[in-house]
């Protein structure tokens, strides 16, 4: 239960968190209309060499089948490289630990993982991967993976504004993410948490010796610019195997608040962005507040039961604060942790599948909005039509191949997480691991394919799952979960953007009457779909009195 | 709602539902490869089979069934099965009432012996069907029109009850249009048939009701598209639950599954969504509106504008006179016979009201027995008067019969045979503007009277006799009964009605008021109307709009929603997308309602029928897991298992034949705001649909345990 | 769509995001935060006299009596979270004040002064084993003077 300093606390926390959301999208709203800034000077001339290098003119507009193509085939680029330096790392500099070359499976995982902007991780980095790895693999992944994100929003955005001449240039919106909106933020992050105690270091792991005596290995790195990046852009994939939960990784309550804030904040930004861009400052408002209640609702059910985290764990960091970063990572799909998830009641981890289902709550880097979108014409379509009218959205009449693009995008995240979850159990690949079959093990493999068709990352079996069963099927989960739902948005909004207008006098979407409307639709439509395995699971676990309940 | 009166049911209702044959009808399609088309209904049959044969014998299907369940497979199956027939059935009423209103329809197009005149106006009989367009007919008082014609000779009444539900005969007259399968209750009138058999009004209703299921409407295609993805998530759902029971040892029963299964499935939507169409186009017909597409029906229901215009819409379209205003020192009485004059070759209703009322105030003039050697002015729309010129009159004799409906053709054979030459008179009436700038100058007051007229809502003519204005008529409007309640329905629910009227400013901003309409346009010329819709349509709105003469073509195609008359001209009647075979300009504002109220009723039923499941998931999902006892948590109803989930199938089975009639009727509103008809309908079917099935389950639940 | 469209673009605007998100930004960073905050950016690494005997982050095994002893590993996801609540830290006050003979009211502040709270104003108070373990043998060299050379 929340006492009431914690009700203030989480209510202050958001209230800083939107007011900068909505500072950003400010800025956000300048760099992809192309407003002229102070930062042209600079940017400029950077920005147009890497045009001329890659051979593309950014001004021409893409269809919306072109901008899925180039994210999609940026995408595989991106993930070959990461797999080759995983790979290959052991031939590489920056590898003071000599440490070999990944296992072909947990290497296309990795690279799968980190550009889908999942970061689900079967290895335990600071015994893993070396500098190299944790550099140009894994940081250059959180970077692209989270860019494309913002890209792909940004096109969706303008093709449901309809005010745009396109849906934009995919190069363009890349660059112009990298250069101006998440290289500065990464590396103001990243000095602030160096300050707060987070190592930067290319020197190798440190060996101490204790004063009990005995050894000790320090490892150190290039942690603090990887861990900025990845709450930032919601990837969510730590330096250390334990995550956030490593002192190293998140040192004192400042960086963890910190850390929870820069999950937060890019995704937050996004509706308001929409908003701007849409010319409706309130659609967005609509479509934040729909976000944050649901957010809301998903930190309520996991602070139900007596408490939340085992007695005693992660006490520099606290229950509470452990159980809110834990319901915030996976409705934003980050996915980091700061503590483990076995010490956690069912409740809480009740609470982040519900986010990882809805994927929208504010969902993940730029994805999280376009999945919100999705939601908002479904639930337009459903309830609309009670008004009497064809439904409408910003003006534009839903069509059934909207419906249709909507549907196969809302199908997928089911169907990418039953089917390899009865599929893992049927041919022996759990037992394999050592997980149980019991509501705790049914609940971590569940967890499992859930945060990898949700492109989360938040795992709950850890390397456990290094199997090249769960490598390679959560490796197709997580491209598939990607791409799927990027495409049909894509499509939707280009479908939309050159639709004739109508005047918007059917269903408002701009009011607290559609706040509650589009919540309790994709409440329903998220319990309907998974309510027998959430029986299976975790609701059977609490009522079991497995967990500290 | 308040679409047109139960009388204009007159050809529905003749016929009772043949309930052998709708029973036979939908045992008939139950066969899998009829009902194929309805994969949400196919599977539910293809649940019952597997259900049947655990039902036969449990160990055909072994590790999910028991031997000792065997009595309550039974009951699943036969409910399944109920719940296949009931979605056939839905089906079945509805298409026979729209055979009933087809059949209806045919008889009146029945075929009869029609007379045709040749090129030497010499009859010969022949078969309506041997009519072709271009042909010349001739009917008389008692006869059946045989198909769609123009009057070419005569003037006749005509009885279009049956097609139309109108009871009052109406009055025929060159150009006007006769509809095949009215009866002519007066005179004889020669025509000229203007279609082809096959492409008359009435078989075009007639396929309009046959065909009405099939072409999807784009709302309807969605629905089914949203309806499948629902399927294929509980299909992915149950598929993998089933796969995990059984490698997981979880003892879940199939029968139960398919249980859960069938509830979960859209099955109310996915079995009424044909039968909701259906009635929506047989309300229309109902309405005596033939639709051309079922897409132009929801386009109505998304109007944001529409075009009235001002007479026979809003006013009842005959201005009566009620005052003759003397102007300049001339009398009441020579105002009046300056208009009885004035009006004597003027057969609108208008020009009728004035001659009445001046033979009424006794205003007949000497000058009348001289009328026949008169020359008419006729209306131009350039000059904007009517009026005569004749001789200067001898003796004026009054007619005999004492104070009797004038009749023209009576007084002219008394005195036509009077003849006297005398100095030129030129009387002529017309818009006071236009008059104005006829004469040299207007006597005093005239301005200010023709002002006060207008702002009362009449409107004012002026009369002149040889350039000199004597003075005005007051003409008042009649508004038709109703009108008002119907534009303010139309307002409430967001919709801007512009009212168009040749009339000036100062009349047409009364009447507006008067009914309530913000936006007018008056003076309004043949072009306005294009100018209007391009006006709405440029600020994003959808525009629907009446019209009947050629020049309202260009419109009625510019339109999202056009209705013609039947009565206009064939022009306005291909560039529009729906007819009004009775002629009733007020209907658009019906049509756009019945729009509404289709597209509602299948939010309705979808967003109920989604409701539905949650309820139905806390059923079942404990009782499937029944090997997990800790579930029993869950199980809200407190029902033994089999009762649950029987009880569970009952009324998902029910629901369907409870939800017939709302498909048939439509769901009812009230015109309101559009938020306060979301905030009713969601309450009603979304909130509803969540309640209702715990409430019904657990009634029907007690009721078996009753047994 | 041309080959360039297909491979060369993409493929070269991944080779440019690597070389600029995947070395020169975590590069830059290293760089500044070595020169701006070297001590964090190495480890926040505990120094006797030159060795290197710790971090001030991670839990190290203090089993003598005369410190503070951290959690068991298993009290968190990493194992080397050097925190310990402050209920913990006074249950131990008795038995190092025993050992070290340094009075209980003198550690009660040391405690008392070492404590942080997780949310700041409030939440679950706790102190930092590392810290005060190293405050202790710093300050107390007569009592821990043997823990203190390299």
């Amino acid at each position: 239960m929340l006492s009431l300093p914690q009700l203030l606390w989480i209510a202050m926390i958001w209230a800083i968190i939107i007011a900068g959301a909505w500072l950003l999208a400010k800025y956000l709203f300048n760099v992809y209309t192309g407003k002229r800034s102070r930062l042209d000077r600079f940017l400029e001339p950077v920005e147009r060499t890497i045009y001329r290098l890659i051979g593309v003119d950014p001004s021409v507009q893409m269809t919306g089948r072109e901008y899925f193509v180039a994210v999609l085939l940026f995408s595989v680029f991106a993930t070959a490289l990461c797999f080759a330096i995983l790979v290959l790392q052991g031939y590489l500099p920056f590898n003071p630990q000599h440490f070999t070359g990944m296992r072909w499976d947990t290497a296309l995982n990795t690279a799968i993982s980190f550009s889908t902007n999942t970061n689900l991780q079967h290895y335990a980095g600071e015994s893993t991967l070396s500098y190299m790895s944790q550099m140009a693999a894994i940081q250059f992944e959180q970077f692209v993976s989270a860019a494309v994100g913002i890209c792909v929003a940004v096109a969706v955005f303008r093709g449901f504004s309809g005010r745009f001449k396109g849906i934009g240039n995919f190069y363009y919106d890349f660059v112009r993410s990298i250069t101006r909106v998440l290289l500065p933020m990464a590396v103001i992050a990243a000095l602030v948490l160096v300050s707060a105690g987070v190592p930067q270091t290319l020197g190798g792991y440190v060996t101490a010796s204790t004063i009990g005596g005995g050894a000790q290995t320090l490892a150190v790195g290039p942690v603090a610019s990887l861990v900025s990046i990845m709450q930032l852009g919601t990837n969510g994939g730590g330096y250390y195997g334990a995550n956030s939960a490593n002192p190293f990784q998140n040192p004192t309550p400042f960086t963890n608040w910190l850390e929870i804030a820069l999950m937060l904040i890019l995704v937050t930004s996004m509706p308001f962005l929409f908003g701007r861009m849409v010319g409706n400052a309130r659609e967005g408002r609509t479509l934040l507040i729909a976000a944050y209640v649901i957010y809301g609702i998903n930190i309520a059910i996991a602070f139900a039961g007596a408490t939340t985290l085992a007695a005693g764990m992660e006490t520099g960091l606290g229950a509470f604060s452990s159980t809110f970063w834990t319901v915030t990572a996976t409705s934003t799909m980050t996915g980091s942790a700061n503590a483990a998830l076995s010490a956690f009641n069912p409740l809480v981890i009740l609470a982040a599948l519900f986010g990882m289902f809805i994927q929208a709550a504010p969902g993940g880097i730029g994805v999280g909005m376009v999945y919100m979108l999705l939601y908002v014409v479904l639930t337009v379509f459903i309830v609309g039509l009670m008004v009497g009218r064809t439904p409408e959205y910003l003006g534009v009449k839903i069509l059934p191949k909207d419906i249709k693009n909507a549907v196969i995008g809302f199908v997928a995240h089911p169907i990418l997480i039953m089917v390899p979850l009865a599929l893992a159990f049927s041919v022996g690949a759990v037992s394999a691991t050592g997980v149980g079959t019991g509501p705790t093990g049914f609940t971590q493999v569940l967890y499992e394919f859930t945060s990898a068709a949700a492109n989360n990352g938040s795992d709950f079996m850890g390397v456990a799952a290094n199997t090249v069963f769960f490598n390679v099927s959560t490796a197709v989960v997580m491209w598939l979960g990607r791409f799927i739902g990027i495409a049909v948005m894509l499509v939707i909004a280009d479908s939309m953007l050159h639709r004739q207008r109508v005047a918007q006098t059917g269903l408002r979407t701009d009011n607290l009457v559609f706040v509650a409307v589009l919540v309790i639709s994709i409440i329903i439509l998220t319990v309907l779909t998974f309510f027998p395995v959430l029986v299976l699971g975790p609701i059977l676990s609490s009522l079991q009195g497995l967990g500290t309940i | 709602m308040g679409n047109s009166d139960a009388g204009k049911q007159t050809a529905g209702t003749g016929h009772k539902p043949d309930w052998t044959a709708i029973l036979s009808e939908s045992v008939t399609r139950m066969s899998p490869a009829r009902l194929a088309r309805n994969p949400v209904m196919f599977i539910v049959e293809m649940a019952f089979i597997v259900v049947a044969i655990m039902a036969a014998d449990p160990t055909l299907i072994p590790l999910v069934s028991s031997q000792a369940q065997q009595a309550f497979y039974v009951y699943v199956a036969v409910i399944l099965l109920l719940t296949v027939w009931f979605s056939t059935l839905s089906d079945s009423v509805a298409e026979a009432q729209v055979r009933s209103t087809a059949s209806s329809l045919k008889q009146i197009e029945q075929e009869v012996q029609a007379k045709r005149l040749d090129s030497d106006r010499h009859v010969s009989p022949v078969s309506s069907k041997s009519l072709r367009k271009g042909d010349i007919i001739r009917v008389e008082k008692g006869e059946r029109v045989p198909i769609d014609s123009v009057v070419l000779e005569g003037i006749a009444m005509v009885d279009e009850s049956l097609l139309t539900g109108e009871s009052a005969p109406v009055r025929k007259a060159p150009t006007d249009m006769l509809i095949g399968g009215s009866t002519l209750v007066s005179d004889a009138l020669v025509a000229q048939v203007s279609v082809d058999p096959g492409e008359t009004y009435l078989s075009k209703l007639i396929n309009m009701v046959e065909s009405s299921a099939r072409p999807k409407t784009p709302n309807e295609a969605a629905i089914s598209v949203l309806l499948l993805g629902l399927t294929a998530i509980f299909t992915v759902v149950m598929v993998s639950i089933l796969w995990l029971s059984v490698t997981l040892s979880l003892g879940v029963d199939l029968s139960v599954l398919i249980a859960l299964y069938v509830c979960l499935l859209p099955t109310t939507i996915g079995a009424l969504l044909p039968a909701i169409g259906i009635s929506g186009i047989n309300r229309m017909s109902a309405n005596r509106i033939i639709a051309k597409s079922g897409k132009a029906i929801e386009t109505a229901g998304d109007t944001d504008a529409i075009l009235l215009d001002k007479t026979g819409t809003i006013t009842l379209g005959n201005r009566v006179a009620t005052d003759f205003i003397p102007l300049g020192g001339h009398s009441a009485k020579e105002v009046g016979e300056a208009a009885f004059m004035s009006s004597w070759y003027d057969d609108t209703p208008e020009g009728r009201s004035i001659m009445n009322l001046a033979y009424e105030l006794g205003c007949v003039p000497r000058e009348f027995r001289s009328i026949s050697r008169a020359e008419a002015t006729e209306f131009s729309a350039s000059t904007r008067k009517s009026g005569l010129k004749l001789a200067r009159p001898g003796l004026f004799l009054f007619p005999k019969g004492g104070k009797t409906v004038l009749q023209r053709s009576r007084v002219r054979k008394k005195y036509a045979a009077v003849k006297e030459q005398g100095p030129e008179l030129d009387i002529s009436k017309g818009a006071p503007d236009a008059i104005a700038q006829s004469v040299r100058s207007v006597p005093e007051g005239f301005d200010e009277m023709v002002q006060e007229i207008s702002s009362s809502g009449d409107t004012p003519m002026a009369i002149t006799v040889n350039n000199e204005v004597v003075g005005l008529i007051r003409l008042k409007d009649q508004l038709k009964p109703g009108i008002r309640d119907k534009i303010n329905a139309v307002k409430v629910m967001g919709i801007t009605p512009v009212m168009i009227t040749g009339d000036q400013p100062l009349t047409a901003k009364s009447i507006a008021s008067e009914v309530g309409i913000d936006d007018y346009v008056s003076r309004a010329k043949p072009e306005t109307k294009m100018e209007v819709v391009k006006r709405e349509q440029a600020s994003a709105k959808i525009v629907a709009m009446i019209g009947d003469g050629t020049n309202d073509a260009p419109a009625l195609a510019a339109a999202d929603v056009g209705l013609a008359m039947a009565s206009g001209t064939m022009a306005a009647k291909e560039a529009a997308n729906m007819v009004d075979l009775e002629s009733n300009p007020a209907k658009i504002i019906d049509v756009v309602m019945l729009g509404k109220q289709l597209l509602m009723t299948r939010g309705a039923v979808t967003t109920f029928s989604v409701a539905n499941d949650v309820a139905k998931y806390f059923a079942i999902v404990p009782v499937m897991f029944s090997s997990l006892p800790a579930l029993g948590a869950i199980n809200v109803l407190g029902l033994p298992p089999q009762t649950t989930v029987l009880a569970a199938l009952i009324f998902n089975a029910a629901v369907i034949p409870a939800l017939i009639p709302l498909a048939l009727r439509g769901a009812r509103f009230k015109p309101q705001g559009t938020m306060s008809i979301f905030l009713k309908n969601a309450l009603t079917y979304g909130l509803g649909g969540v309640v209702l099935p715990f409430i019904g389950i657990e009634a029907i639940g007690q009721f078996i345990r009753l047994l | 769509m041309t080959l360039s469209d297909i491979v060369g673009k993409p493929l070269a605007m991944a080779l440019i995001a690597l070389l600029v998100c995947g070395l020169a930004y975590p590069l830059f960073v290293t760089l500044v935060a070595g020169v701006a905050f070297p001590f964090q950016a190495s480890g926040s690494l505990v120094t006797s006299g030159n060795a290197v005997v710790g971090s001030y982050l991670v839990a190290q095994n203090f089993s003598e009596a005369v410190f503070f002893h951290p959690n068991p590993s298993n009290y968190s996801a990493s194992g080397i979270d050097p925190t310990i609540t402050l209920a913990d830290a006074y249950s131990q006050i008795p038995r190092i004040s025993n050992a070290s003979g340094l009075s209980r009211s003198l550690l009660y502040g040391i405690v008392d002064n070492a404590t942080s709270r997780t949310e700041f104003l409030f939440g679950t108070s706790y102190v930092n084993v590392v810290s005060i373990n190293m405050y202790l043998i710093r300050r107390y060299p007569m009592v821990y003077g043997r823990y203190a050379s390299g």
